[in-house]
């Protein structure tokens, strides 16, 4: 167990503010898109950077990801990855508001991106008492594998990774994307402090 | 210890002197105010655009989607981005390299913030950043990169398609005519006695003689053929969906145009014949290299035939099998 793993009382109480963020996210995504927006119940686990390699290469048909770093006080801060595919994205536009023309395949991708990070993390940095600031939203270069060849070619920085996988679905414009927050082992740790002040105050 | 006037001087300064525009609108969005870096860059009066809508001001925005675009800004409470490589400006300013760029307009990354106060009235903050250096740069290098790709695609020489990027081609064909059940030729042309033009002219009248001829067989072909250097002095071409009649008689225009024409070397007219070899993918075969070992086959029975001559793999294959 390294230093960067959660104990089972922070794992269960990041849980649960995730839970309640989620909650509250989906609720005003609901409210802006007019239509249902279901999140999944997420996965909490640690990655080092050969998982994160592994786990995404493995979704086929990945057509897009996009990337949004965070940052916020107490050396809280992350990346956010979301990822698409082909057959769940013909009707961004549309679910946003849009006509098609408006605006490009990879705007609305970076469009409905930073709306799903920026909304679901204000909503949890509201439950640990801190506020957020984001990086404008990035399209990864990636054209067939090359996703994976570019990931496999960064010589990442940190070895463990807090990854926090959640599901977005909008079955009324069949649109369905991942987010993975990524929270790299420094922040792990910051975060690690900040679950045991919550705990602390139960 | 400074006092509140105090703070409120130096932050002023600060917005006035930043090098990022900034303009705060309402929620319906009418200007609230805005920053020296604008005012500036627009040449308009603050006080005759303070309280005017964000349209009327800039009737270049548009509209429809801004107005989307600044809701979602309201109504979720959350920042939202739009960069200049989506869209390379929203407000028409102008930029600081009008001399060494060739952009009209200043290129934009744009943010938008909401922005609570004590009332209970929302505003956002739309943050101007000029970004025309990047753009510009971004540009230079998506030029190189193109250029470089095609360098890699290209026989020095002859300009002409090189060895590796003809063989991509056909193996792309390849799939394609497996997949579509269309059919794919394949001819693959040598000069006659090379090797003793060199001897006698030197390696420089060799050289013309490749660019000549190359330029000649392209002149002959149809733009979806692939046409590339294969090795020294060998060519192929790529014909899709083409059956083996008429790629033999495209192989016999591109024999005797070679023969008829007459090059020039300081002053000396030159003749060249070519061979070649033609074969037609046939349905048995499993992969590409099959076909261009066919054509290669029907190629040495065309040098073998006394050259400037086009052979068929069909004969090939037939001959053989007689002798077998």
């Amino acid at each position: 167990m390294s230093e960067f793993h959660l104990t089972e009382d922070q794992q269960d109480c990041l849980q649960e503010l995730i839970n309640i963020a989620m909650g509250q996210a989906s609720d005003q995504l609901a409210r802006y898109l007019d239509t249902f927006v279901y999140l999944k119940v997420p996965s909490i686990e640690s990655v080092d950077a050969k998982g994160l390699i592994q786990t995404l290469s493995q979704q086929q048909n990945t057509m897009a990801v996009v990337s949004q770093g965070f940052f916020g006080y107490e050396g809280i801060r992350g990346e956010a990855l979301l990822s698409y595919q082909e057959e769940d994205s013909g009707r961004i536009a549309d679910l946003l508001g849009y006509e098609p023309d408006e605006l490009s395949q990879d705007e609305q991708l970076m469009d409905i991106s930073s709306i799903l990070t920026t909304t679901f993390l204000n909503v949890f940095a509201r439950q640990i008492d801190n506020q957020m600031s984001y990086n404008a939203p990035k399209l990864l270069p990636m054209v067939q594998n090359s996703l994976l060849d570019h990931l496999q070619q960064m010589t990442f920085n940190w070895d463990v990774a807090l990854k926090i996988n959640i599901n977005y679905q909008v079955t009324d414009y069949s649109f369905n994307c991942d987010m993975i927050l990524l929270i790299p082992e420094t922040a792990i740790l910051n975060i690690k402090n900040v679950l045991d002040r919550i705990l602390a105050d139960l | 210890m400074l006092t509140e006037s105090m703070l409120k001087q130096i932050n002023s300064q600060i917005a006035n002197q930043l090098n990022t525009g900034f303009l705060v609108v309402d929620d319906e969005f009418n200007i609230v105010m805005w920053n020296r870096f604008l005012q500036v860059h627009t040449d308009k009066d603050t006080a005759r655009i303070i309280g005017q809508s964000i349209f009327t001001i800039f009737p270049e925005l548009p509209e429809r989607w801004l107005t989307r675009k600044l809701t979602s800004v309201l109504q979720l409470n959350t920042p939202s981005f739009c960069s200049w490589q989506q869209r390379h400006h929203l407000f028409e300013l102008p930029h600081t390299r009008p001399i060494t760029t060739d952009s009209e307009f200043m290129a934009q990354n744009c943010t938008f913030l909401p922005i609570e106060t004590d009332c209970a009235q929302k505003y956002i903050c739309i943050l101007i950043e000029d970004v025309t250096d990047v753009c510009h740069y971004q540009g230079q290098l998506q030029k190189t990169l193109e250029e470089l790709a095609q360098m890699s695609r290209i026989d020095g020489l002859t300009q002409i398609y090189n060895r590796r990027h003809w063989q991509e081609s056909l193996a792309q064909e390849y799939a394609k005519s497996r997949r579509h059940n269309k059919k794919l030729s394949l001819i693959m042309l040598d000069l006659d006695h090379f090797k003793l033009l060199n001897d006698n002219y030197g390696h420089q009248c060799g050289d013309m003689v490749l660019i000549e001829i190359s330029a000649l067989v392209t002149s002959l072909l149809r733009v979806e053929d692939t046409f590339g250097r294969y090795g020294g002095e060998e060519f192929a071409i790529i014909l899709p969906e083409t059956h083996l009649t008429g790629a033999m008689e495209l192989g016999q225009r591109i024999c005797t145009s070679i023969a008829a024409a007459s090059l020039n070397y300081n002053g000396e007219v030159i003749k060249v014949t070519v061979s070649l070899g033609v074969a037609e993918l046939s349905d048995d075969a499993s992969r590409y290299e099959e076909l261009i070992t066919q054509a290669d086959l029907a190629l040495y029975q065309a040098k073998a035939e006394g050259r400037n001559k086009v052979c068929s793999a069909d004969f090939v294959t037939s001959f053989s099998r007689t002798k077998a």
